[in-house]
Parts: C-alpha cells; sequence; structure tokens
C-alpha cells in the first residue's frame, strides 16, 4: 500500500492506547463496582447510599473515563485502519494480562497458558505483517470529510 | 442449547456492532488532526451518522449478553468461545466491508483464536471477576430514569426564569412613541383555518402606527383569498395586499412565497406568522420594543392553544404547550435560543440579506428552525415575546395527529441529531415504567411513578398554565400522560425513517433538505 510513515506510526500508537486503556479500564471498572459493593435496594435511604457510593468512587469514575478513551481510540483507528486489522491485533491483551499476572501478580502460568500466549504473540507478528488498509480511501465517503 | 444459542447472540451481535462502527468511521474519512479539539469534533460529527448508533447499539447488547454468559459459565469456557468472533469478525470484515484478507492475515487470526483458547481454558484466579449483567443493567435503568425527572426540575426553573421577567413586562408600551419603526407583517397562506377571519383581523387591529400586511398564496383560486379580499374591505385605514405567488424555488412552497413577500415588503422590520396564529392588540409593539436592543437579530413567540373541544386536538395542544415550549424555555435557559418558531419570525432585511436570503433556505423542511439557526449563527441574539401568540388547533384524526408528530421527529433527528438522541431523557413516562419494572421493591417501583407525575405536571403547570396561560392545558392536564406514552413512540418510529408526507407529496430529508420522491418509493 502506499501508506507513509506517519500513518503506520499512528496507527501503532493509537493501538498501544486502545490495548491499554481497554484492559486497564476494565479491571478498574471491575474493581470498583467490587468495591462499591453490592447494591442494596430495598430502602430509597440505603439505595441512595449505595448511589453516592458509586458516584464518589474515584476508582469508578477513573475506569469510566478510561472506557471513554478507549472508545474514542477505537473510533480514530477505525476511520482509516481494516477492521480485520485492529481487531485481532487488539487480542494481544489476552495475551498480556495473563503474562502481567506472572510478572507483578506472581500467579502461576500453566504450560497450556504458556502456549496459549506465544500462539497469540505468534498470530499478532502475523497480522502485523499485512497492510493496515486495504481498501482504497474514498470509497465508502458519501460525506465528504 | 440455551449455550449455543448466547454464544451466537454475543458473537453475531458484538461482530455485527463493531463493523457497522468501521463502516460509520470510514464513512467519515480518515483522521489526520490529532488536537483534542479536532478529536472531539470528530467524536460529535461521528453522533450524526446513523450507522455508529447502530453499532454501538448491537455493541451494548453484545456486552450484557457477555456478561449474562459470565454468570452463567466460567471464564474459561467463556472467553475461549467468544473468540469464535475473530473468525465471525474476519468474515464480516472481508463480506461487509470489502476488506481484503490475504493468507497471512487469515493465519494470523487462526492462531490468535487457538491462542486465546489455549490460554484461557485454565481457571483463572479469583482476582479476575465481573459484576453480574442484572445487577448492571438494574443499576443502569435506575439511573437513567432519573434522567427525565431531572429534565422536568430543569424545565420548572427555566419557565421560573423566563416567565417571572416576562409577567412583569408589560406588552404594551403606550407613551414611548417616538420608537416605532415601520413594520412590514408577511403571511404566506394556503387553505383556510378555523375562524380564519378572525386570526387575520387580529393582526389588522394593531395597537401601532405604521404597519402593513401582505398575504401570499399560490393558488388565485385558493379559499383563503375572498376571505382576505374582505379584511382589505373591512380595513380601508390599513395597508393589506394580496400576492398570487407564481414562481416555485424549491419543495418548500412557504418559503417561495417568503422570497416574494421580503421583496414586496416596504419596510425593513419583517414579521413573518403562520396564517393560524392570532394576537393580542399590543404584540407589534412587543416585537418592535425587542428590536431596540441592536444584539437582537430575531423575535420568535410561544404560543398556547384556544379553546379546542376536540379530543385529538386538545391533546396536540397540551403536547405543544407542556411539552413543545418547555423544551424552548430549556433550550434558552442552557444556551440561548439558537431557532424560531412559526408563529412568529420577526428579523429586519438586513439581518436577512447577510445569511442569504430567503432563497438560501428554498428545498429546507424546517425553515423556521433554519432562520433562527443561521441569524444565531452571526452572532445575533434571539429573543423571546414576552407575550405567547394564539394557535388554532383544529380538529384532526388521531392517524393525521401522529403523521404530523411523526414528521416533526423526522425533521428534528435531521438537523439536530443529538438533540433528537438527547430526548431520549424528556420521555419520562417509559422510563418511570421500566424502573419500576426493575424496581426490588414497591416503594422504590412507585417512587418512580409518582416522580414522574408529581414532576411532570409540576413542569406542565408552571410552563403553560402560570406561564402561557393556556386554558386549554388548564382544563385537560389528564391528558398529558397520554400524550407523553404517543410521542415516545413517535420518537422511537421516527429513527431510520427519511420519508415525510407534507401537503400531499412526499419528500427524503437529507440533512434538512427536502427532496421530492414518487408517492410510491415502496421505501420507508
Amino acid at each position: 500500500m502506499t501508506a507513509p510513515k506517519t500513518h503506520k506510526t499512528k496507527t501503532y500508537v493509537l493501538l498501544f492506547l486502545l490495548i491499554l486503556l481497554g484492559s486497564v479500564g476494565n479491571t478498574i471498572l471491575s474493581k470498583g463496582m467490587k468495591d462499591a459493593g453490592d447494591l442494596d435496594i430495598s430502602h430509597v435511604s440505603s439505595l441512595a447510599a449505595g448511589a453516592a457510593r458509586v458516584l464518589t468512587s474515584g476508582t469508578i469514575w477513573a475506569g469510566i473515563a478510561m472506557m471513554l478513551g478507549f472508545m474514542v481510540c477505537h473510533m480514530l483507528v477505525l476511520s482509516w485502519a481494516d477492521y480485520s486489522f485492529v481487531m485481532p491485533f487488539s487480542a494481544i491483551a489476552y495475551a498480556l494480562v495473563p503474562l502481567l499476572a506472572y510478572l507483578f501478580l506472581h500467579e502461576q502460568v500453566s504450560t497450556a497458558r504458556w502456549i496459549g500466549i506465544v500462539l497469540i504473540v505468534l498470530g499478532v507478528v502475523l497480522i502485523n505483517r499485512t497492510p493496515h488498509r486495504t481498501t482504497p480511501p474514498g470509497t465508502v465517503s458519501e460525506t465528504s470529510g | 442449547m440455551r449455550t449455543a444459542s448466547i454464544l451466537i447472540f454475543v458473537v453475531v451481535t458484538g461482530t455485527g456492532g463493531e463493523i457497522c462502527l468501521t463502516h460509520a468511521m470510514k464513512l467519515l474519512g480518515e483522521v489526520h488532526d490529532f488536537r483534542p479539539r479536532a478529536i472531539v469534533s470528530f467524536v460529535l460529527r461521528s453522533l450524526r451518522v446513523g450507522w455508529l448508533w447502530l453499532g454501538v447499539l448491537l455493541m451494548a447488547a453484545s456486552f450484557f449478553s457477555f456478561l449474562a454468559m459470565l454468570s452463567w459459565f466460567p471464564v474459561s469456557f467463556v472467553i475461549p468461545a467468544t473468540s469464535l468472533a475473530y473468525v465471525a469478525g474476519a468474515f464480516g470484515a472481508k463480506i461487509f466491508l470489502g476488506e481484503r484478507l490475504n493468507a497471512t492475515r487469515w493465519a494470523g487470526i487462526f492462531l490468535i483464536c487457538l491462542g486465546v483458547g489455549m490460554a484461557w481454558a485454565d481457571d483463572l484466579p479469583a482476582s479476575f471477576h465481573y459484576p453480574s449483567a442484572m445487577a448492571i443493567a438494574r443499576w443502569a435503568i435506575l439511573a437513567l430514569a432519573l434522567g427525565p425527572l431531572f429534565y422536568y426540575l430543569v424545565g420548572i426553573y427555566s419557565a421560573w426564569r423566563f416567565f417571572r421577567v416576562a409577567h412583569r413586562r408589560p406588552s404594551q408600551t403606550p407613551q414611548e412613541t417616538r420608537d416605532t419603526p415601520a413594520i412590514s407583517m408577511l403571511k404566506p397562506v394556503r387553505g383556510l383555518d378555523p375562524d380564519a377571519y378572525e386570526n387575520f383581523a387580529s393582526f389588522c387591529r394593531q395597537d401601532y402606527p405604521e404597519f402593513e400586511i401582505l398575504f401570499a398564496v399560490n393558488d388565485p383560486e385558493d379559499p383563503a383569498v375572498p376571505v382576505v379580499q374582505k379584511l382589505i374591505a373591512d380595513f380601508p385605514q390599513r395597508s393589506v395586499r394580496l400576492v398570487v405567488v407564481e414562481e416555485r424555488l424549491g419543495p418548500n412552497t412557504k418559503v417561495s412565497n417568503l422570497c416574494r413577500l421580503v421583496r414586496e415588503a416596504r419596510h425593513d422590520l419583517l414579521v413573518i406568522t403562520d396564517s393560524d396564529v392570532r394576537v393580542e392588540l399590543g404584540y407589534l409593539q412587543g416585537v418592535a420594543t425587542m428590536f431596540r436592543d441592536p444584539g437582537v437579530g430575531g423575535v420568535t413567540a410561544l404560543y398556547r392553544g384556544r379553546d379546542s373541544l376536540q379530543f385529538i386536538a386538545a391533546m396536540d395542544c397540551v403536547g405543544s404547550s407542556a411539552a413543545f415550549c418547555g423544551a424552548a424555555l430549556v433550550a434558552r435557559e442552557l444556551e440561548g435560543l439558537k431557532f424560531m418558531m412559526g408563529s412568529t419570525m420577526a428579523t429586519t432585511k438586513e439581518r436577512l440579506a447577510e445569511i442569504g436570503g430567503f432563497e438560501a433556505m428554498a428545498d429546507l423542511h424546517s425553515d423556521d428552525y433554519e432562520l433562527g439557526r443561521r441569524i444565531a449563527a452571526r452572532g445575533y441574539r434571539i429573543e423571546l415575546l414576552a407575550e405567547p401568540v394564539w394557535m388554532a388547533f383544529p380538529s384532526q384524526t388521531l392517524g393525521a395527529y401522529l403523521r404530523h408528530e411523526l414528521r416533526w421527529a423526522i425533521g428534528i433527528r435531521n438537523i439536530r441529531p443529538g438533540g433528537h438522541f438527547g430526548m431520549l431523557f424528556t420521555h419520562g413516562l417509559p422510563w418511570a415504567i421500566a424502573a419500576a419494572c426493575v424496581a426490588p421493591s414497591a416503594a422504590i417501583a412507585a417512587s418512580y411513578l409518582a416522580g414522574y407525575f408529581v414532576l411532570r405536571f409540576a413542569m406542565a403547570w408552571t410552563v403553560g398554565v402560570w406561564g402561557l396561560h393556556d386554558p386549554v392545558l388548564r382544563r385537560r392536564f389528564w391528558l398529558l400522560p397520554i400524550r407523553d406514552l404517543l410521542s415516545f413512540f413517535v420518537w422511537l418510529a421516527s429513527f431510520g425513517m427519511k420519508r415525510i408526507e407534507w401537503r400531499g407529496s412526499f419528500f427524503t430529508l437529507e440533512k434538512g433538505r427536502m427532496i421530492p420522491v414518487a408517492p410510491r418509493a415502496g421505501r420507508l
């Protein structure tokens, strides 16, 4: 393809951001919801207290902000890159999560999981050898950008 | 069986959603500018693309069913199973998006699928936990259902802010006779409304030194012609003229007529009103007073219904006072008026020339909205008359009412897709019902329903009865929930519809422009 160098660089920067924001945002949001505790909606007062807990939880807001950032990066990168490039590429998160758990949380990693991680990385390496965009720009553009 | 169907649902909705999203992004074109402002404007532009909304809807459906799946099965099954989405996505990209996948990419996708399966087939440590889908959905509904209640509160506040001043301001200022610029009133007319003569005469009787009234019809045989002629005979001291306009500049005949009337008008200050409007004696003085401020580029008016006894007409009227005028007051309070209403469009020839005249709007559907938007875009303020005008709500069938509302909703979606979507949070009744359904206790369910009724009626009372002095709303209060429910279904139906019927002809709307279509295009 006629992709110039900057074209590739911005794809990598955005993919990096979206993988980072997506996995960290997801984890933080789950943690925030768990910390806020189960929602007791049997009384108005306990519902209000639960709502206040969620709304004042910095963790939840950080998680929401990250998920929004993830969505924006996703939209931006898809404005030029192939879906069939971005989608499998971002699967590297599924290799990174157990890898990070091994490195930082010292969790056990079984042989099967090691093989899986290697396969994902290999797959992403292969995907990376294909062009970022295979549809000619402007083919679907009914509106001039 | 349940396992297979939910797995298929998660994969199909997720992949479909992302494909719609990708298509929307490709429609918008490649982003080159990454400054925060440019990114914000890109995101705002994307909200206007229907494919994006479809994509987000499908992705949300997929996400919730994914969470539901996680609450039924272990992660070690769910993630490997849903990694099928990589293969589904690749096929989707090839078929729907026309992407060319070479052997290397297929091999990569296959390896990733396999890898995710192997890496996640073991049970994961307990640190990996999702809240249950049901809990999240319930939370979301209970939280979002507060939106309309908040909107009603903002509505009450906005109406209070406006009418507190408006009620104090005397509409007639007879002592200040020196600042009364001559006014041309323009009235494009087609057919006869109930009490047409009385409506027209209310303009002739204006307590104002110098003004003229210009009527325009397209057809010399129009039933309004004899009524206007009687008016000319009955008010010989007033300058009243009738113009038969033959030229048509575009599908919006009202705008074609206005182009001609503006050329015919002798005076600089133009006051345009729909044919079914009736006004009080001090109306013109009120408009002229507003234009004393050089920052004001346009003046428009709220409206109230005259006695309408028929059921559907009363419902239309109740909706206009309580919902539409309420929304206009909220818009005024939050961002200043950036539109006008057909009840009154007053501006000057100079302002009109700055925006290219009515000639620039001949194929637009919502001319009143556009006129205000364009004047506001030039940096002028749009002001609201202190006193609302009277509007006739003629008897009609339920079908005609719904078609009219639908045409209006499609028009709004076309010119302000974001605002149209935001109307989701002005529909209090369906939200209250949804919240009541998921509420775990009867007390909470009742609180939501009571919250709707109390705040809804409080807003309607503040806007319609206290503010507008609408006699119909005062007597037919109870129609409001019925109207709200109908209006919610109209709003739902307006998604995905482009074709409108207007005065017997069919059009599709593209960015507010009317494009004529054959009546039996077979497409809605």
